[in-house]
């Protein structure tokens, strides 16, 4: 049973890099080939659609920071405490990255569309990207609320 | 795992239509618009090229009888795969099915055609029930009749064309709700294009031209007719 315990802990280390890379790919893919369908229909501007379809690639870098603070000698005790903030932290992050990557992909479009929106077409992704930054700061916060190992 | 969004390259590739009524041409040549469209899946390509040869009314053959429309639009409407691109179909379709009623009433038909497939709606028989009504009793679900109606009694053709293409598009427009990068989307935009299209090629000068140049060929034909007469006459 307490080894079972111990992989879950290791899940919950890794877990937070893993789903903010899967989300991450996700979103940025998204993102990407909007920005790839606007440089072929204008002219100008490439460059900040290509900038844009890079945004979600911030979970990816919270996923890392978050690991490296759980990373810890795992034991019974708080193995499952690992587990429980990396696995939420995680999925947090890659629900994020790939609503923030369908977000950058209509900013894209309405930029394209507007150039004078540009700024504001980008609210709805700076938005998504406050939640993310909350799961991140508060797993950090409540991982140091996991008891050190004896 | 399939993607929602498979034709997000496609859809931002397409310039951004405008507005109908202030386009003075269409935001993409065809030939761009086919350029672009050859990025759909051969399924996908195959579906839209149906939809729009049963929808591109301007391209449809002169010969082409009611009963082949509605045998048509029976064909493809298996292969339309959800409710949007029913929605979409259904809706031009019962606009042609309405129309064409009003012009038969004000033709003086007493009713509907029987037992001949004369229209591609769910609303035939109400249709049929309420003939003498001016909007057939369907002003709530299709506002712009009761316009539409008195526009042809009016015999002010080019507004009511502005009238059919003006709902045409707004259906669009709201069927476009929620469809940003899908195959729906890209539909939705093909249709968009056919109606500036069809809008912004009306042309006066055109039409004035087109006029001038049938009245001098009908012309060139009666100088021959005197030219030979005097010839005769010469003789």
């Amino acid at each position: 049973m307490s080894d079972f315990v111990l992989a879950l802990g290791w899940v919950g280390i890794y877990g937070p890099m893993a789903l903010g890379a899967i989300g991450s790919i996700i979103g940025c893919a998204t993102a990407g080939q909007a920005a790839i369908g606007a440089m072929m229909e204008t002219e100008s501007g490439h460059g900040r659609y290509i900038g844009i379809s890079a945004m979600p690639s911030s979970q990816v870098i919270y996923g890392i920071v978050i690991m490296f603070t759980l990373n810890r000698p795992l034991t019974p005790e708080v193995a499952a405490g690992v587990f429980g903030i990396g696995l939420f932290a995680g999925l947090a992050l890659l629900a994020s990255a790939v609503y923030q990557g369908k977000s950058c992909a209509s900013a894209i479009n309405a930029a394209k569309a507007k150039p004078e929106i540009f700024g504001l077409s980008l609210s709805p992704a700076a938005i998504v990207e406050g939640f993310a930054v909350f799961a991140f700061v508060f797993a950090l916060v409540i991982s140091a609320s996991i008891p050190a190992v004896q | 795992m399939p993607s929602t969004d498979p034709y997000l390259t496609l859809t931002s590739s397409l310039p951004y239509p405008g507005d109908l009524f202030t386009a003075k041409e269409t935001p993409c040549s065809r030939y761009k618009l086919d350029d672009r469209l050859r990025m759909l899946t051969a399924e996908d390509a195959t579906l839209l090229q149906d939809i729009e040869a049963l929808l591109q009314w301007s391209h449809q053959p002169i010969a082409r009888t009611d009963g082949e429309v509605v045998a048509l639009a029976r064909a493809l409407a298996p292969s339309l795969r959800n409710d949007t691109l029913r929605s979409v179909v259904d809706h031009r379709m019962n606009q042609r099915t309405l129309v064409a009623a009003l012009r038969r009433r004000k033709r003086g038909d007493d009713a509907p055609p029987a037992n001949v497939p004369w229209g591609y709606s769910r609303w035939l028989d109400h249709i049929a029930r309420h003939w003498r009504e001016p909007a057939f009793g369907l002003t709530r679900e299709f506002p712009w009749l009761p316009e539409a109606n008195r526009l042809l009694d009016a015999e002010d053709s080019v507004a009511l064309e502005r009238v059919l293409l003006g709902a045409n598009w707004a259906w669009l427009g709201q069927a476009s709700m929620g469809h940003d990068f899908d195959f729906e989307a890209v539909v939705i935009y093909v249709l968009r294009w056919n109606v500036i299209d069809r809008w912004t090629s009306y042309s006066g000068d055109a039409a004035r031209d087109r006029f001038h140049t049938l009245v001098d060929a009908g012309l060139a034909g009666f100088t021959d007719v005197f030219n030979e007469g005097s010839t005769h006459v010469g003789h």
